[in-house]
């Protein structure tokens, strides 16, 4: 290796402000996660949904059900909310690990950027990955039946915005969960085997207490509930969940933006310059 | 506060019962400066304090005429930071890694990646710059630190522990390297270490601490040039019986191998003249005694002891 004199010139530079630096962040961490693990549990979601959704749909044509029904199916399976959950656990959960583990974390922190700055680009990269698999299949599916003839304009665009709608709130949801367990842990498979077994374990739990207690509240624990209570609601499905979809969208962004703001609590507190 | 480069007035910070640093007065120009004290002397507290990451207990800090409390992106933006831990992203090459450095630093995205290249170029890594950070070794993500922290041309970089973990060759490199860096005019660098000898030749200033407080501050010139003066005197005969006779004449002395070092009253060499002539003794050498920063260092410690008493 040899030491050669400086090239560059200093000169005035413009500099950026703080909106371009965190989407700089944002950017490096979208393309971060463009790995084997989380592009297959994506394309596995795609295939199950784009599918499912299909099928269900030219069925309801034939057998003369609404085809706003055959759209909502994807989410009537527990696979659904499993599908999403191994996406959210694969992507999210090394967005801070990583960081921390590689003690990155503290040049970020030392550059002309907050916390918050930092935070919002983590956050908004993994909402992004959710979004492609919680709404992108849902809009493949209704393109599909739309050129298939299967259902008109007014539908599909109605099915869109169901998709969005479910799509945002369950990604606000899954965001907050992954970023919290991140930024308790140096490995990001700690954090996304703690994201999984959290969300899974309180929803079996919260099934099975309401079950024994018949208190149909505690289902607003049971993150599967209220995605299908919601859903239901989005696509104009008759449903015979006891909660209010409202309510269950409300839990739903609430949880999510409490978890990310204990994140952020979590980050204030890191060592960013250590012995 | 004026903008200089550095300022602390009256700084401390303490955690929960310990004082990190304890009422910390120092105005430091620009140049390049040595941070230097044992571990666990306050260096990094110091550091963390001047980038706006901790707020003092007390006292008020700036940095390139900045409040690091009330104006840290303003501080950052013009702050070259360089760890002393390992944060570099194993999974990025090295340009890539500089390159997005750049662009958090507020450099526009073209700009980020031409300034990337070039620094990697200055830092000796041009021709593994596309590398994986995983695959290079001790000395060269080192390297790869320096670059991000010089990537947006900051006018004051802080260094903390550049040699950390680097073998002699290593470091002879990264000390030249930074001998480079500190010749480029408008660049000012506080180089932190407990390796007194790394800031030998390197550094116009020097900030000594230890257990927090403020040993000495100032221009390394007149910090060395200050303090008790010196003399090695090396003769050919018995050097024991001419430093007995030297002490008679009430002269300190002190035999360092071959040599003797003495301190003259008023710095008057004729004693050592008339011991030679009245002992047949043939002087050799007389010349000043080269006083290291190290010197200094233990010598303020020392002072610092007696005055605390036992």
């Amino acid at each position: 290796m040899s030491i050669s004199a400086p090239r560059y010139v200093s000169g005035p530079v413009v500099h950026v402000g703080r909106t371009t630096r965190a989407l700089a962040i944002f950017r490096r961490e979208l393309l971060r996660r463009a790995t084997w693990g989380p592009l297959l549990a994506v394309a596995l979601t795609w295939l199950v949904v784009v599918a499912a959704a299909t099928f269900s749909v030219a069925f309801s044509s034939l057998t003369g059900f609404s085809a706003m029904s055959g759209f909502e199916s994807p989410y009537e399976s527990v696979a659904w909310i499993l599908l999403i959950l191994i996406v959210a656990a694969t992507v999210g959960a090394g967005s801070l690990a990583d960081d921390i583990g590689s003690r990155a974390i503290t040049l970020y922190l030392s550059r002309p950027i907050n916390l918050s700055d930092y935070l919002v680009a983590k956050a908004g990269a993994t909402g992004t990955w959710l979004l492609i698999a919680a709404v992108g299949p849902g809009c493949v599916a209704v393109a599909l039946t739309t050129a298939l003839g299967y259902v008109s304009a007014s539908t599909a665009l109605a099915a869109v915005g169901a998709y969005f709608a479910v799509g945002i709130v369950t990604a606000v949801f899954f965001t907050g969960v992954t970023l919290v367990f991140s930024s308790v842990t140096r490995r990001s498979l700690y954090a996304g085997v703690a994201t999984f077994g959290a969300v899974l374990s309180i929803g079996v739990s919260a099934s099975v207490v309401s079950g024994i207690t018949g208190n149909t509240q505690i289902l607003y624990a049971n993150p599967v509930t209220l995605t299908q209570t919601m859903a239901e609601a989005a696509f104009g499905v008759s449903s015979s969940s006891p909660l209010n979809p409202t309510t269950c969208a409300v839990v739903m962004v609430l949880v999510g933006v409490v978890l990310a703001t204990l994140a952020w609590w979590r980050l204030a507190r890191i060592e960013v310059v250590g012995e | 506060m004026p903008g200089g480069l550095l300022q602390a007035d009256s700084v401390t910070k303490r955690f929960d019962q310990v004082e990190a640093l304890s009422n910390l007065s120092v105005e430091l120009a620009p140049g390049t400066i040595g941070l230097v004290g044992p571990n666990g002397s306050g260096k990094t507290t110091l550091l963390r304090l001047l980038l706006g990451l901790l707020p003092p207990t007390s006292g008020r800090l700036s940095v390139l005429g900045h409040d690091p409390q009330s104006e840290p992106l303003l501080v950052r933006e013009k702050v070259g930071y360089m760890p002393e831990h390992d944060c570099l992203m194993p999974d990025l090459s090295a340009v890539g890694f500089v390159a997005h450095m750049g662009q958090v630093s507020g450099l526009p995205r073209e700009v980020a990646m031409s300034r990337a290249h070039d620094v990697l170029e200055f830092v000796g890594l041009k021709e593994e710059r596309y590398r994986k950070i995983r695959e290079y070794s001790v000395g060269m993500r080192q390297r790869v630190k320096l670059a991000q922290a010089i990537v947006h041309d900051p006018p004051l970089c802080f260094l903390d522990e550049p040699t950390s973990g680097l073998d002699p060759q290593g470091r002879e490199e990264m000390l030249r390297l930074l001998g480079v860096l500190s010749r480029i005019g408008g660049h000012s660098f506080v180089l932190s270490t407990h390796l007194l000898p790394d800031t030998e030749g390197l550094v116009d200033q020097v900030l000594l601490l230890n257990a927090g407080r403020l040993l000495a501050a100032g221009s390394v010139r007149d910090l060395l040039s200050g303090g008790e003066v010196h003399t090695i005197v090396r003769i050919k005969g018995d050097t024991r019986a001419f430093a007995a006779a030297l002490s008679a004449k009430g002269v300190a002395v002190e035999v360092e191998g071959s040599d003797l070092k003495v301190t003259l009253p008023g710095g008057n060499t004729r004693t050592i003249f008339e011991v030679a002539q009245a002992t047949q003794t043939q002087v050799r050498y007389l010349g000043p005694s080269v006083r290291t920063i190290e010197d200094l260092f233990l010598s303020m410690i020392d002072g610092a002891a007696r005055r605390n008493g036992p």
